[in-house]
């Protein structure tokens, strides 16, 4: 009698235990949201490409996660991190401590003048040469030292959509360049409404662009992910994937 | 400023050559990994310089600077210019090293394709300073610098410390390449090499004196700039003048 109860104890304990096992499998999913950032992730309609969502999805992938990518628009994305509707975002540029990061960056964003191609200044550490140019600078991005310790008289791009403000401003000529703190979102090859217009680059003022996490994430499941793009940076940056 | 002190560093390229090929076997590891870098990243210099007529064209097939293809002409250039082979990619650093370069030519795709613009001002200065930047984001701590001494340098970013000063000013005095294995970087325990460079003709496209200028070319004496092509007044500087040189630092841990 005793070893018959012994014995159904030890298969409930059975498949209890597989039914743990079965649940943390499941647990295996990430929902990830992804702002556009061209040209590493670009929107087509509903369709969504880029290299960058490559890249991470092979990264998480090959552990085994199931990925869904959500397609969000930048105001949106934050606030659905923070309610924890989705797990991650990216890419994620602008650091505020209450967002929690993966530690290593996806890659890194330079900062740079936007000119019309006739007035294009090629090398940005030749400060000297903005003497008297008129600056436009969407109002709250920061902008680098070697603008502002410059002679550029900088004017404040105000609106939802500075950046495309800079880019009418500058190509009707009412100011000389706009400040972009990434102007490869604009001046890329697959953009071809920026004919008018070509950026150069402040180099070695770049910034960070990361995966952003939701707030209540388990520790655990952030040591994993943190892990696996730790390593997978290690074996092939995210810039060199792109370039290649 | 004229140093005429260095009619030598003419014969510097040829040293240089000399000692690393002659004695490879009697040098240390870390010495081996300092020269193989400051060569890979003075080669990668010389290919930029050689193929300013292609980069700064308008249009036309520029696959040669991008991707495996550049790295295979830095190799080609490599194994010209130091008459060996190009290293083996044995060591995470000169790995990085080679995907940086990748991604600093990327960086400047959209510009170097753009056949509106004439001069991309990629000239090799430039692209060693991207260069340099670019693997200071990568945290891996080796760094490397194209510098010269602190009043005559144009870039902020490329401003020498203290430890290269020092050197530089020996340097200036006696021209040898300088090795230290006993510096501290960051507060960390570091291999520190700065090689001199000769100033070339090339150089004096933008450091040396207005006849030196392109911008001046065919044009009366009267309308001559002493601004160059990137902007920056010129220096009068002339062949026997010091051409700075790359300074690179490697922290001791990562080679252990």
């Amino acid at each position: 009698m005793k070893n018959s109860s012994l014995f159904i104890l030890w298969v409930v304990f059975l498949l209890f235990s597989q039914k743990v096992i079965s649940q943390q499998a499941v647990t295996k999913s990430i929902n990830i949201g992804v702002i556009e950032y061209p040209p590493h992730i670009t929107f087509q309609g509903s369709k969504i490409e880029g290299k960058l969502i490559k890249y991470i999805s092979s990264v998480f992938t090959k552990e085994g996660y199931d990925i869904e990518i959500t397609q969000l628009p930048r105001g949106r994305a934050i606030v659905e991190l923070q309610k924890g509707n989705i797990e991650l975002l990216l890419p994620y540029d602008e650091l505020h401590e209450e967002i929690k990061v993966l530690t290593s960056p996806l890659f890194h964003a330079m900062p740079g003048l936007c000119f019309r191609k006739e007035n294009f200044i090629p090398i940005l550490s030749a400060t000297h040469q903005f003497k008297h140019l008129t600056v436009g600078a969407p109002v709250g991005t920061p902008v680098v030292s070697a603008l502002k310790n410059s002679q550029a008289v900088l004017v404040p791009l105000i609106g939802d959509n500075s950046i495309k403000r800079g880019i009418d401003l500058t190509q009707r000529g009412r100011i000389d360049a706009f400040y972009h703190p990434s102007p490869v979102q604009v001046y890329h090859q697959e953009n071809t409404e920026f004919k008018e217009l070509a950026c150069s680059y402040f180099h070695g003022y770049s910034n960070g662009v990361y995966v952003a996490v939701k707030p209540n994430m388990s520790q655990e499941n952030f040591d994993k992910l943190n892990r696996l793009l730790n390593s997978a940076i290690h074996e092939m940056s995210y810039g060199y994937y792109f370039a290649k | 400023m004229k140093k005429n002190t260095s009619q030598f560093y003419r014969i510097i390229p040829f040293l240089f050559c000399l000692v690393t090929f002659a004695s490879q076997a009697n040098l240390s590891f870390e010495k081996i990994i300092l020269n193989e870098i400051t060569k890979m990243y003075m080669s990668s210099m010389t290919f930029i310089f050689l193929n300013q007529p292609l980069i700064n064209q308008k249009g036309g097939n520029k696959e040669a600077l991008f991707g495996d293809k550049f790295i295979d002409n830095i190799k080609a250039t490599y194994q010209q210019k130091h008459n060996e082979e190009f290293p083996l990619l044995d060591h995470k650093l000169k790995q990085l090293l080679v995907q940086s370069m990748v991604e600093v030519m990327e960086d400047n795709k959209m510009l170097f394709n753009d056949e509106d613009i004439g001069f991309k001002g990629i000239i090799p200065a430039i692209f060693a300073a991207q260069l340099s930047a670019k693997l200071a984001t990568k945290g891996i701590g080796l760094k490397i610098k194209f510098t010269r001494t602190k009043e005559d340098i144009r870039n902020v970013l490329n401003i020498p410390d203290q430890w290269e000063s020092k050197v530089m000013a020996k340097i200036i005095e006696k021209p040898e390449i300088y090795y230290d294995e006993q510096a501290i970087i960051n507060d960390k325990p570091a291999y520190r090499q700065f090689t001199p460079l000769p100033m070339a003709p090339y150089c004096l496209k933008c450091h040396g004196s207005m006849e030196h200028n392109p911008l001046n070319a065919g044009k009366d004496k009267e309308e001559w700039t002493n601004i160059d092509m990137t902007g920056f007044e010129m220096e009068n500087w002339t062949l026997n003048d010091f051409g700075g040189g790359v300074s690179i630092s490697i922290e001791k841990s990562v080679l252990e």
